[in-house]
């Protein structure tokens, strides 16, 4: 914990001339903030349109989820995030905490299989702790990256680094959800690999998770044996390639998503007429198959805004990363932008067929409070980035 | 409609503000530039370059890693979206339409009268998945519902004849209450339907079975069948088919052509609009040249008869067969066969034991219809065309006679056989020949054949009238008879030494008299008399009058009469023959005529006595009327009997006399036990 954190201790901060009345504008970042907006608007309409055949939709609650967001990302624009790098330790114990809590008794709720869901005491509101926990582990990942100031010179650093993403990983394959630990392996890798290990280290690392993960797969497939995962998981993460092995669960989920984004055709079905999503085919429409519903809606063009949107918000937030100096905050931008990317390939991918099926949610879109607020308050952590940055002469 | 548009307004307008505000503020904030390489400065505060270019590299790296991602995503939604689009909007669409097939109603079957011989009915019919099977309660609930024994319904949902998939018929005809119930309580029995069918419904009971024929699910032979066929109509699983008679004959106008609804539903199967309705076109009403009044009395006169032979002369009487044509036409006027069925035992389906009922041999096989596949030898009904057959090859003519004792020793004393009168009938001509039906007058024509120029000169006379080859009646499962002749001998008796397969004048003795291997059908006999009725025209026998027209009046198609045979014969051969079948019918005996008396009309007509080793003889009387000016041709055979006059000629007479409404007032069938009056007269 030195050089950088204290480093930017000294950095004079954009908020100060706010105070000064300046223009709100320099203060934040148009090129993620504009496309971030404008997904939660087209969010917000895809899933109105859910809500006229899905009851399970709720639009309000979408609404609420929004305004949530947007308080706390406010809030967190607010305050200079480059505080948090000095807390690595507390950071790692809430990650812990939150990913740990559904299984607390009193607070678990489980839903669909999943016991990844706490409600809250007395005001009945479940929240999926997973959903902030991946920005912990981003906060957290970057704050360690950080030390080494872009290059992790010692193989025990780099060691121990890995060592450190493998416990919200691991916590999380507890609950047992295995889409969420992708996206905080994934994200957490990318981070680790952007902080400047030697390449070898990476490449003997992604050799020993892919073999790793193939003989847990091999492992899951012979009969007689205790299997680590079990049937269903095994299911969704090979149906993608072969829909036969469960044609009436997943497999037909994931011909029914195809189905619907192959209707769409180039300009849609229209709003509101989905006939795959309002007649039932399309399981989970508005919250983990809502791409299927956005692309049978709106085509191949509203396909391209949702993933053009997607594009401009995680380049600007990559370009920004470089031209950011401080190593948390770029370690920071870069987080942000590999879950976000990571999340839109598994998500749009697991409709089109591309990716296995599992539960993630389409940042902004999805239907789902825990996940809109999370992933706003990530807005508001690149905002807030943008606004405490050190100007450059 | 009008809040989508508002929805869609406002989100885009709210975008334009977006894009707007990002491309006037954001230009003159200026310091981001998509050009990274230029003004972005550098890792500064003193720490080492190198560090920064580290982090810049593995930042370009993560920029070609999203770039990646897009460019994957978007290059599967173009072929998804753009190339693909036509079969996954194909697929869209088979998931939510529904096409409700209607079924059509079948043609009726109308009498020449206009009377309905086989219609339709509406039935409501209980039917249900076949995993209801598994729901004890629910199949318990079901079983007290329709009145049925819980082990029946169970059996009826698991009887997989319809098809392994369909809807099981659980119980036809049920009543409006349980059909409310059903309605009225959705959860208790999931997977059960009512279906409004509409069902064969014959008004006359088993009248004319053996015409009309049954209906029956389509098999799968005939599904797989009609799938090559094109513009025919197009079978599904569980379509009922005519499968017997007229039905199976007649079916591609009896089928009407089923109708279509296509309807959106949603993932449960929940209809949710209505797109397109293709009304159900009903089949066309067939109108037979059968006459239900005449129909009737003949299978009355059947059953009567046999009964009274069974209880009378101890003979078993096991079945018999009666056809009445109308000889100018064709025209089959009635046709019935005994014992007979009800084809309402195959609406819904026929059950096991009902099958193996019908198709007991112990039952006679009533599925059988004798008039037209039951093959018997012809007896002294051959006489005629025999005795044409000599007038033609000059072995007879009106003054030649011949002396019968009783026993005929024409082939040498070893080969001696008896006339059937075995004091014998003296010397005798050839009309006397016929009317007394004087076995020896024809072994003596089968012995002039033998030795003539032209030995099968009898087998050919046979075969101008008609017999051994189909007449072509419209009606399946016709069959040939037999003609024999030297050929089909030595192929036949293939296993035999070669003497005993030479064709002998014994042979031709015994066609003569028609008895041997010659065999013949009812229907081939009667028209072979309708030869002779009619100047040596046969018409095609045919049981369709015309398809009416399916909306108003008229017929479409009028069965146009046609002659399947030419033998006309000289006006003084006839002449001594016609005379010899009067003679039949007014002179050779007392009781044969006192039944005839009481028509006014002229009859002529041939006993005969058609006998198989080892079995009973068959009952033959093949009759025409008016005997001056023939129309109608009558034929019947009784199997199992004595003799013809005492069996087939009642049943004739019987049906003459409904042709022309003067019942036999002599012969009064007494016989406990022979009511036909209900129409269902099975055995």
């Amino acid at each position: 914990m030195d050089g950088s954190v204290r480093h930017s201790a000294r950095i004079p901060v954009v908020g100060d001339r706010l105070r000064r009345g300046q223009s709100i504008l320099s203060a934040v970042f148009l090129p993620q903030l504009v496309p971030a907006l404008l997904l939660i608007l087209y969010g917000a309409v895809v899933i109105w349109s859910a809500s006229l055949t899905n009851p399970d939709a709720v639009f309000s609650r979408h609404i609420l989820g929004i305004a949530l967001g947007l308080v706390a990302a406010a809030l967190i624009w607010r305050f200079d995030c480059r505080a948090l790098a000095n807390m690595s330790t507390a950071l790692l114990v809430i990650d812990a905490l939150l990913l740990i809590s559904p299984r607390i008794p009193g607070l678990s709720w489980s839903t669909r299989g999943l016991t990844g869901w706490v409600r809250i005491p007395f005001i009945h509101m479940t929240v999926q702790p997973s959903e902030p926990a991946k920005l912990v582990t981003i906060v957290l990942m970057a704050a360690l990256c950080a030390q080494y100031n872009g290059r992790i010179e010692n193989l025990k650093d780099y060691v121990r680094l890995c060592a450190v993403l493998c416990i919200p990983f691991g916590l999380i394959l507890l609950q047992p959800d295995l889409g969420t630990g992708l996206i905080i392996l994934v994200t957490g890798a990318i981070i680790i690999i952007c902080a400047g290990p030697k390449p070898p280290w990476v490449m003997v690392t992604i050799g020993i998770i892919v073999v790793g993960a193939a003989l847990v797969i091999i492992e899951s497939s012979i009969e007689g044996i205790p299997h680590i995962l079990k049937t269903y998981q095994l299911n969704r993460l090979i149906v993608f390639i072969d829909p036969s092995v469960d044609p009436s669960g997943n497999g037909y989920n994931l011909q029914q998503a195809k189905i619907a984004v192959g209707s769409g055709g180039l300009f849609g079905k229209g709003l509101g007429n989905a006939t795959q999503a309002a007649g039932g085919f399309l399981p989970e429409s508005h919250t983990d198959f809502v791409f299927a519903l956005l692309a049978e809606e709106f085509g191949f063009l509203g396909s391209i805004i949702l993933l053009g949107l997607f594009a401009w918000m995680i380049i600007s937030t990559i370009l920004l990363a470089l031209r950011i100096e401080a190593p948390f905050s770029k370690l920071v931008l870069v987080g942000c932008a590999a879950m976000w990317s990571f999340q839109v390939l598994e998500n749009v991918g697991m409709c089109i067929g591309i990716m296995p099926i599992t539960g993630i949610p389409l940042p902004f879109i999805s239907f789902g409070s825990s996940s809109m607020v999370s992933q706003i308050m990530a807005v508001g952590m690149v905002q807030s980035i943008w606004r405490h940055r050190q100007k450059s002469g | 409609m009008d809040l989508f548009l508002a929805i869609v307004i406002g989100a885009l307008v709210l975008a334009a503000v977006l894009i707007g505000a990002y491309l006037y503020f954001g230009r003159s904030e200026s310091s981001f530039s998509f050009d990274i390489g230029g003004g972005a400065p550098k890792a500064s505060g003193g720490s080492d370059t190198s560090a920064g270019k580290t982090f810049s590299g593995r930042l370009k790296g993560l920029l070609v890693y999203v770039s990646a991602i897009f460019a994957t995503l978007l290059a599967r939604l173009w072929s998804m979206q753009l190339v693909s689009s036509d079969e996954y909007a194909r697929l869209s669409e088979l998931n939510r339409t529904r096409t409700i097939r209607t079924a059509a109603p079948r043609g009726r079957i109308l009498d020449r009268n206009g009377n309905e011989i086989v219609t339709n009915r509406p039935s409501l019919t209980v039917v249900a998945g076949p995993d209801v099977v598994q729901d004890v309660v629910e199949v318990q609930l079901l079983s007290n519902l329709c009145g049925m024994p819980y082990m029946a319904t169970r059996r009826k949902i698991r009887d997989e004849s319809e098809g392994a998939q369909s809807k099981r018929t659980v119980s036809v005809d049920v009543s409006r209450r349980v059909v409310a119930f059903i309605a009225a309580h959705p959860e208790v029995f999931p997977d059960v339907d009512i279906e409004e069918r509409s069902e064969r419904f014959y008004p006359y009971g088993s009248l004319a079975a053996h015409v009309v024929g049954y209906t029956g699910t389509v098999t799968a032979e005939q599904l797989e069948s009609n799938s090559d066929e094109s513009g025919a109509i197009t079978y599904h699983s569980g379509d009922i088919v005519g499968q017997a008679g007229v039905e199976y004959q007649y079916e591609s106008v009896l089928q009407g052509i089923s109708g279509e609804q296509t309807v959106y539903v949603d993932s449960g199967g929940t209809v949710l609009d209505y797109v397109a309705n293709v009304d159900a076109q009903s089949g066309s009403d067939l109108v037979l040249t059968i006459d239900a009044k005449i129909q009737e009395a003949a299978e009355r006169s059947l059953v009567n008869v046999t009964n009274y032979i069974r209880s009378e002369q101890g003979f078993p009487a096991s079945s018999g067969c009666a056809v009445a044509i109308d000889c100018a036409s064709g025209e089959v006027i009635c046709m019935a066969s005994f014992p007979t069925y009800a084809p309402s035992m195959f609406v819904g389906g026929i059950s096991n034991s009902d099958w193996d009922t019908l198709t007991d041999e112990k039952n006679n096989y009533p599925l059988f219809n004798r008039a037209i596949s039951g093959q018997y030898p012809a007896g002294s009904t051959i006489k005629t065309l025999s005795s044409l057959a000599a007038l033609e090859y000059g072995l007879a003519d009106g003054e030649k006679t011949w002396n019968c004792t009783g026993w005929w020793t024409g082939f040498g004393e070893e080969y001696g056989m008896y006339c059937y009168l075995k004091t014998g009938h003296g010397t005798i001509d050839l009309q006397h020949g016929i009317t007394m039906s004087c076995d020896v007058v024809f072994y003596e024509i089968g012995k002039g054949f033998y030795y003539s120029s032209d030995p099968e000169g009898l087998q050919k006379t046979y075969r101008k009238f008609g017999l051994g080859s189909y007449t072509g009646i419209d009606l399946p499962s016709e069959e040939l008879g037999r003609v024999p002749d030297a050929e089909w001998k030595w192929n036949y008796f293939s296993d035999a030494p070669d003497d005993s397969r030479r064709w002998q004048g014994g042979d031709c003795c015994n066609i003569a008299i028609g008895q041997g291997d010659m065999l013949v059908t009812t229907l081939q006999m009667v028209c072979a008399y309708c030869g002779i009725a009619n100047n040596g025209h046969i018409m095609k026998p045919h049981v369709l009058k015309s398809v009416r027209a399916a909306t108003g009046e008229g017929s479409v198609i009028d069965y146009k009469p046609e002659m399947i045979h030419e033998c006309p014969e000289p006006e003084e051969n006839l002449d001594i023959v016609t005379k010899g079948l009067e003679g039949v019918v007014y002179e050779e005996s007392w009781s044969q005529t006192v039944h005839w008396n009481s028509l006014d009309v002229k009859v002529m007509g041939k006993t005969g006595t058609g006998q198989m080793a080892g079995e009973y003889p068959i009952g033959w009387f093949v009759g025409i009327a008016p005997a001056d000016k023939p129309r109608y041709v009558v034929g019947a055979s009784i199997d199992e009997v004595l003799e013809g006059a005492q069996s087939g000629m009642y049943v004739v007479r019987d049906i003459m006399g409904a042709i022309y409404d003067q019942p036999d007032t002599l012969f009064t069938y007494n016989v406990p036990g022979a009511d036909a009056s209900d129409g269902s007269y099975l055995w």
